[in-house]
């Protein structure tokens, strides 16, 4: 049986307030990407290649699967 | 409204300049020479680069005035993937328009000027609706 669309939230927002209240255009700056794409994945509306989701996960020390989710 | 939203709508409105100052260059097409046509028609694409140019040089100097800092146009892998959707677009715009431009001009026997400048003004038709794919994505 095929999987139906799955939708990947994150805790990307959350997490940048945990950090220090970092705000977007440190966090794009830090990844190297821009602030439009931060504020894309932090409604949703965007999800980002394994390789930027790593590298976010990265910048807040958290394991790949604490940043991105699916909400069941 | 952010700097890839200003850049788009730059493009959209160099785009336009060019169509509508060919317009008016191309009133009499039908009496023109072909020469004449072209010489339009490649200077119309001229402006239309050298005016997407100007406009989005003249959107960032007015941007950081009024922002009082310099935007970076910082390019990333969503970017790309706009990028990707919007020539899949343009394409196909513009494959139908040359299709449905050959299918007039045989058909209805239509003066080979018609061609030139439909073929060109579709063009820049895919540009403008490619363009406005991205902002509605960048919204």
């Amino acid at each position: 049986m095929a999987i139906k669309k799955i939708h990947i939230e994150n805790s990307v927002r959350r997490l940048r307030f945990n950090n220090d209240e970092m705000t977007q255009q440190e966090l794009a700056d830090v990844i190297g990407i821009s602030r439009q794409t931060i504020v894309a994945i932090e409604k949703y509306k965007y999800t980002p290649s394994l390789e930027l989701a790593f590298k976010i996960a990265l910048t807040f020390n958290k394991e790949l699967q604490e940043v991105f989710f699916i909400k069941k | 409204m952010n700097i890839k939203l200003r850049n788009t709508l730059g493009e959209i409105i160099s785009a336009s300049i060019a169509i509508i100052w060919m317009y008016f260059k191309l009133n009499e097409a039908a009496t023109m020479s072909i020469t004449s046509i072209t010489q339009v028609l490649v200077l119309g694409i001229g402006i239309s680069i050298l005016a997407a140019i100007l406009l989005s040089i003249v959107i960032s100097i007015f941007s950081s005035i009024i922002t009082g800092r310099y935007e970076k146009n910082v390019e990333d892998e969503r970017d790309h993937m706009i990028e990707l959707y919007a020539m899949r677009l343009n394409g196909v715009i513009f494959g139908i328009s040359i299709v449905i431009i050959l299918g007039l001009l045989g058909w209805f026997n239509l003066h080979i000027n018609f061609g030139i400048i439909a073929i060109t003004l579709s063009g820049f038709l895919a540009s403008i609706s490619s363009n406005f794919l991205k902002i509605y994505f960048y919204k």
